[in-house]
């Protein structure tokens, strides 16, 4: 089977501050592979070894992205090229400006089996992966849990409230799997070592006929702001002390 | 000099701190310092992550790495808080079988690194015979074919897990003591082994024991290298050891540096942080100069010896300077702990207790100024 798993470069959150007027910081961040999108390449691996296939791994974004630590960091994980779609313009894509771009890339490269992470580790829209498959009109799926390849189809479940679903899909697909699929791999040095002699193909968005733009605007993003807390403790789960705890969150709503 | 890490030493220190991460093992560590246990479980995680393979050759089936990266996942390993001594990496203590073992003895002690395990302890000091090496009296008897080992070695590490001692004996054949040593590699579930267990004060993870050696039967194949040469075989294992336990200095300051500075900035005290005062910012400013000394002279050391220069006098040199500097760095993060850091819950209680012997073991840091010394003033006369 042939498996493109997509990938997002983002700013380290650890790094990330909180000014004053609650705008946050970046310019200290250092750039690392979103952590959802790990269980999307390590599940591609998984597919393609287990099918014989291959797994291709996908990102799209500024020129920061074409960083050779981060380059290595993704391809020590298994897959055996990586696609990077590069372009100054992309840094401020919005979800479905992503999707576009994502499906433009596949539909050169090719695929069976496209998996995202449940969401990307900045924005967490959860949009990319199901926008992703109705542009490229093949079925797609949110919250795959587990996938067992088929000839020409997957078997997944779901993790819903209160049921699994399980559900065969036709393949080409778009799956975007949870973070409890796997665990994903810790590269070892051999796997670090062999990352750098990976292929990488670049593209930009001339290469692939696209412009891409945005069909949403940002207007402001703010840190939640900062309150005192109440220091209320309550001892015990007495009818009393809940009913007092109640009691408390509604006086603040 | 550039000592900027590599793409793929920093990724695979990542790896490493993930993996770290992900076992949780502070707990555990917890109890097996109080039980005087192998952290065995946490091991069986690190060689899965595949850290004991690194530095052994690939045709036994590791993953080459040079020196400096080797040096630099140690250090990481005990910064991130690896009880002392219980790193599973072996691939640099056993560099002296790779030099001087034969096939078979390579193929055994890899195999044995590869699952994390510590192939052998050595055999080296005795009763007698501690800084003064040249008063060892173990002997070797070779009597129909075979070899009959006697005497008693003293604190050998991990004599209790290891499953061979490198054992040095006496030969009495030459009157220079250093002409007169070999070494075997002796098999301790043979009869006539005895191990007890020596209480001291750290280091708890890693069992420091007591063999007593009575007619141990060898194969003559079980000696290592050549019959005569074992000092000089020693000495070689020697300068790598030292700069390895400089790299577990380096990652034990590192390991109570982190929590006393981290602390220095919360815990308040007459209305303010611990950090504001100007006690406190003098104990962290003098740990971080000596952190950063420390990591300057073991990377030049290594460096050095990657690029084939010998290292005997520097290998000596940053032991002295490592050990002391660490002991002073972990002393000084356990006052700015407070009454805390006297107490089992902190770290830095186990990390003050186990360093102390890195400036005793090895070469003790007396030994260091007598092996560098005499090197130093002889080339000054040039």
């Amino acid at each position: 089977m042939k498996v493109v798993s997509c990938y997002k470069v983002v700013p380290d959150e650890r790094d990330i501050i909180v000014k004053a007027d609650q705008t946050l910081d970046m310019s200290k961040a250092e750039l690392k592979l979103g952590e959802y999108d790990l269980n999307a390449i390590e599940e591609g691996v998984r597919i393609a070894d287990a099918t014989g296939g291959t797994a291709s791994i996908l990102t799209v974004g500024g020129p920061q992205i074409d960083n050779s630590k981060l380059t290595k960091a993704a391809l020590s994980r298994g897959a055996l090229d990586l696609h990077m779609v590069i372009d100054e313009a992309t840094a401020e894509f919005d979800a479905h400006a992503t999707a576009s771009t994502l499906a433009a890339a596949l539909s050169t490269i090719g695929f069976e089996l496209v998996l995202c992470g449940e969401g990307s580790a900045d924005i967490y829209a959860q949009q990319v992966g199901n926008q992703l498959g109705e542009l490229l009109g093949v079925p797609c799926f949110n919250a795959v849990s587990k996938i067992t390849p088929h000839a020409g189809s997957v078997l997944i479940e779901r993790t819903l409230e209160n049921e699994t679903e399980t559900l065969e899909v036709a393949l080409p697909a778009v799956l975007s799997v949870t973070a409890d699929i796997n665990l994903p791999r810790i590269p070892q040095l051999k796997e670090i070592l062999a990352a750098g002699k990976r292929e990488i193909v670049r593209y930009s968005l001339a290469d692939l006929g696209i412009s891409g733009s945005n069909g949403t605007k940002i207007i402001s993003t703010l840190a939640p702001e900062s309150t005192e807390r109440k220091q209320v403790i309550l001892e015990g789960a007495s009818a009393e002390n809940i009913d007092a705890f109640v009691q408390s969150i509604k006086r603040e709503l | 000099m550039d000592f900027q890490k590599t793409e793929e030493q920093e990724l695979l220190l990542e790896s490493l701190q993930e993996a770290y991460k992900r076992g949780n093992f502070e707990d555990y560590f917890k109890e097996c310092d109080k039980n005087h246990e192998f952290p065995e479980k946490a091991a069986d995680v690190m060689v899965e992550a595949g850290f004991a393979a690194l530095g052994i050759p690939e045709e036994y089936g590791g993953t080459e790495a040079d020196l400096l990266t080797q040096i630099m996942v140690t250090e990481e390993a005990y910064a991130l808080g690896w009880p002392a001594l219980a790193w599973i990496n072996q691939a640099l203590s056993v560099d002296d079988m790779l030099s001087f073992g034969n096939e078979q003895q390579q193929k055994v002690v890899m195999d044995l690194s590869l699952k994390g395990i510590k192939p052998f302890t050595l055999g080296f000091s005795e009763p007698q015979a501690g800084s003064d090496s040249a008063a060892m009296a173990a002997t070797a008897t070779k009597s129909n074919g075979k070899v009959y080992i006697n005497g008693q070695k003293t604190f050998n590490t991990s004599a209790n897990r290891a499953p061979y001692m490198l054992c040095v004996i006496r030969e009495f054949k030459n009157e220079n003591p250093v002409k007169d040593f070999s070494m075997y590699l002796l098999p301790l579930d043979r009869d006539g082994v005895k191990v007890e267990r020596l209480d001291k004060i750290g280091c708890n993870t890693v069992a420091t024991c007591e063999v007593y050696l009575k007619d141990v039967e060898c194969e003559e194949s079980d000696l290592v290298g050549i019959e005569g040469r074992g000092f000089y075989q020693l000495m070689k294992n020697f300068e790598i050891e030292r700069l390895l336990t400089c790299a577990h200095n380096l990652g034990m300051a590192r390991c109570a540096y982190d929590e006393a500075a981290r602390y220095a900035g919360v815990r308040e005290q007459f209305g303010k942080i611990i950090g504001a005062n100007q006690l406190i910012q003098q104990k962290i400013t003098d740990s971080k100069i000596k952190l950063i000394n420390m990591q300057n002279m073991i990377y030049q050391t290594a460096c050095q010896y990657m690029t084939g220069q010998s290292i005997s006098v520097e290998a000596s040199l940053c032991k002295r300077y490592t050990g002391q500097a660490a002991f002073e760095v972990i002393d000084d993060c356990m006052q700015i702990m407070g009454g805390i850091g006297y107490t089992h819950d902190c770290r830095i209680s186990r990390l003050w207790r186990d360093q102390r012997v890195y400036r005793i073991f090895a070469g003790t840091e007396e030994i260091m100024v007598h092996t560098s010394a005499r090197a130093l003033i002889k080339a000054a006369q040039k």
